[in-house]
């Protein structure tokens, strides 16, 4: 009788799909989307002398798979190192407890991130358990104090842009 | 008739009374010192050249307007006084037939004369109907109900508007020029309606208009303003008997007379430049 | 005289600032009466909202797809492709969808919603709504005000999330940039808070001004075509500067 119906519905379509666009940017682009699968991760520990810039929320990679994420960085107190909390995909159950973790840089600049290198062991990581090697997070300053001071006569018969070069052949291990 | 006419100063059954109106708007006066009274159930005419602020006078009666001056009373309460609550319980009770319609343009013809209802009154669906259809009726657009206003005529549009100002029965009705723009036909469909509506519910009317033939078949009484006061009244058939310059330019339709022909004006030679030539 | 001139031009500017803060008090204060025409209310969201989205919708993708060319184009220089997807959604959440759509909202809604009201004015539906004992303010402007408030951070998710599918489109399936990188980067700097809430008050805010601008505008036209056609440019003249205005002071106050 009334033409109220027909925009009524229009404003209901046009509300729910700006809502289910928040949703979607909310979840699908935002940190959000990595925590999402929260009940389908299992914790590790690891401690670290210097984690460099790790972030929470950086990734846990295994081979350069990203396999979790760093849920908290916090300070222990007694030791005065940072304890690591990493937050691993359920479906990745089976990393060796003689593992070690590393913090890396993507690339010469990029964010900081966990490396898992594997071991060889028969016995798996589970919930809670924390990892015993650790290396912590390459300086770049600290890289190119030690090239200058004991690489630095070494390198300079052919070097005409010196130091910035060098630091990234050594950052491989 | 004439018994209305003799105690015209204070009726005492006046619906509206007007007293020491002054209004400016801008640097022109346009009421200076008006006094008028309605009585109850007439139909009453306002007549004047363009411009004498008539239109004017019907939103001071409305309180869309506060004059400068003077009281506008309605049905016993001092309009201009009015807080915005008591002025808008007043309209309620009044009905303004707007000289263009002012339909709202996105609403069908039954809506528009639902629109008070829905917004006043929480009536069932189904009574609200009825009240709407028995106004179209009236106006004898009940079929018209689904259209748009943008789908009529001028002189549908008026009866819709029409059919929406009386959907509250009101006690008073003002009509901005209702007869402007419309066809014979449609004048006196226009006409029997003012008149019925007067007859059959009582409602006090007050018209502004110019067709002076059209409002010697309705109005009671005839207010001629001109200069910001009443120069005129008296029913309409005895006004244009009356031997003023008013009336006579006015219902004489004479092009000069009190109201110049030429609109003032520095002196024609002066501004033409012969004043100098000549001297 | 032009000294004389320029003064009055100035006064007469900022009388009409006032005059827009006082309608906005005005708007503000029939918001409680408006709520009772929760239609009307409604009726201007389906216009506003609705009726913009197939213009919000394309525009967002094409944003999206000219952001991830020229971002690729000037990250390639610095060998940072990767980055593509975060700059892409910051870019768009912090900044372009709070700004163009408030702008195109501005220019396809605000100036309908201008035209419209001057209209009403000018055939004296205002006038009639007062006389029928309704308030105007409480049925055409507080509605038409609220409408802008609500959709325009709707529209603004929708532009943002049209432009993510742009970028993509661009990004991955065009330029070959691997898809787990572009989201992974993307997922793993963009914060809901940050940057998707700050987005999102900003283009409240924005949702704001331009429906305070396009009623006011409407409501002060003069009733004249005339007037009306001035009041409608001016909507958009005055949306745009003020919008921008904001967007830096909201920026500048955010981060």
């Amino acid at each position: 009788m009334n033409p109220r119906p027909s925009y009524a519905i229009g404003t209901g379509l046009f509300i729910l799909l700006g809502f289910a666009a928040l949703a979607y940017l909310a979840t699908q682009t935002t940190s959000v989307a990595n925590g999402i699968a929260s009940g389908n991760t299992y914790t590790l520990k690891a401690r670290f002398q210097n984690i460099g810039q790790l972030k929470a929320r950086a990734p846990v990679k295994i081979a350069g798979v990203r396999i979790g994420d760093v849920q908290s960085i916090a300070l222990e107190p007694q030791r005065m190192d940072a304890l690591v909390t990493l937050s691993i995909d359920k479906q990745y159950n089976d990393i060796p407890d003689d593992s070690s973790a590393a913090i890396f840089t993507s690339g010469l600049l990029g964010d900081q991130y966990v490396g898992i290198e594997p071991g060889g062991s028969p016995t798996f990581l589970k919930n809670g358990d924390e990892m015993v090697l650790t290396q912590s997070a390459m300086s770049i300053e600290n890289l190119i104090g030690k090239f200058l001071v004991n690489g630095g006569p070494k390198s300079s018969s052919s070097d005409s842009a010196p130091a910035s070069s060098a630091p990234p052949a050594s950052g491989h291990p | 008739m004439n018994a209305v006419l003799a105690n015209q100063k204070a009726s005492p059954d006046a619906l509206v009374q007007v007293r020491g109106l002054r209004t400016r708007i801008g640097a022109k006066t346009i009421f200076d010192g008006l006094d008028l009274d309605v009585p109850r159930g007439s139909i009453t005419a306002i007549m004047g050249p363009s411009g004498t602020g008539k239109t004017t006078l019907l939103r001071h009666i409305t309180g869309q307007l506060r004059p400068d001056a003077g009281s506008v009373i309605v049905d016993g309460e001092d309009v201009p006084k009015l807080s915005r609550r008591a002025l808008f319980d007043l309209r309620e009770r009044i009905g303004f037939l707007f000289q263009n319609s002012a339909l709202l343009t996105d609403f069908s013809v039954f809506e528009n004369v639902a629109f008070p209802l829905r917004q006043h009154a929480k009536l069932p669906e189904e009574l609200l109907r009825n009240i709407v259809l028995t106004k179209l009726q009236a106006v004898g657009l009940r079929g018209a109900a689904q259209l748009m206003p943008s789908e009529l005529s001028g002189g549908m549009a008026r009866r819709v508007a029409l059919a929406r100002a009386i959907v509250f029965d009101p006690m008073l009705i003002l009509y901005d020029e209702p007869f402007v723009g419309l066809d014979p036909i449609a004048l006196n469909q226009v006409l029997r309606l003012i008149r019925t509506l007067n007859k059959t519910l009582g409602i006090t009317s007050i018209l502004v208009a110019h067709e002076l033939a059209a409002i010697r078949q309705v109005a009671d009484r005839v207010y001629l303003i001109a200069n910001g006061k009443l120069v005129a009244q008296g029913a309409p058939d005895e006004l244009a008997h009356q031997d003023s310059p008013w009336t006579r330019q006015f219902f004489g339709g004479e092009a000069d007379g009190p109201v110049p022909f030429q609109y003032p004006a520095p002196d024609y030679a002066t501004e033409l430049g012969f004043a100098e030539r000549t001297r | 005289m032009n000294a004389n001139l320029r003064r009055n031009w100035l006064l007469q500017g900022i009388a009409s600032v006032g005059d827009c803060g006082l309608f906005f008090v005005a708007v503000l204060g029939a918001l409680p009466k408006s709520l009772r025409h929760w239609r009307e209310t409604c009726r201007q969201v389906w216009f506003v909202g609705a009726m913009s989205l197939v213009i919000v919708m394309t525009c967002g993708l094409f944003v999206g797809m000219v952001l991830a060319l020229q971002l690729y184009y000037t990250l390639s220089i610095f060998g940072g492709t990767a980055a593509l997807g975060t700059v892409v959604a910051l870019s768009l959440f912090r900044e372009l969808g709070p700004v163009v759509t408030a702008l195109l909202v501005a220019g396809r809604a605000g100036t309908a919603v201008t035209a419209e009201i001057g209209l009403m004015r000018a055939t004296d539906q205002i006038d009639a709504m007062g006389m029928m004992a309704v308030d105007p303010l409480a049925y055409v402007a507080s509605p038409r005000f609220l409408a802008g408030v609500i959709a325009m951070p709707l529209l603004a998710c929708v532009f943002n999330a049209m432009g993510i599918f742009g970028g993509h489109l661009v990004g991955v399936t065009w330029l070959g940039l691997d898809n787990g990188t572009f989201w992974g980067n993307m997922t793993s700097t963009v914060s809901l808070h940050r940057d998707i809430l700050d987005g999102l008050y900003k283009s409240i805010v924005f949702g704001g001004i331009v429906s305070l601008i396009a009623v006011f505008q409407g409501y002060t036209a003069p009733p004249t075509s005339e007037g009306v056609a001035y009041s409608t440019t001016r909507t958009v003249v005055f949306s745009s500067i003020v919008i921008l205005a904001f967007d830096f002071v909201m920026t500048a106050f955010m981060t």
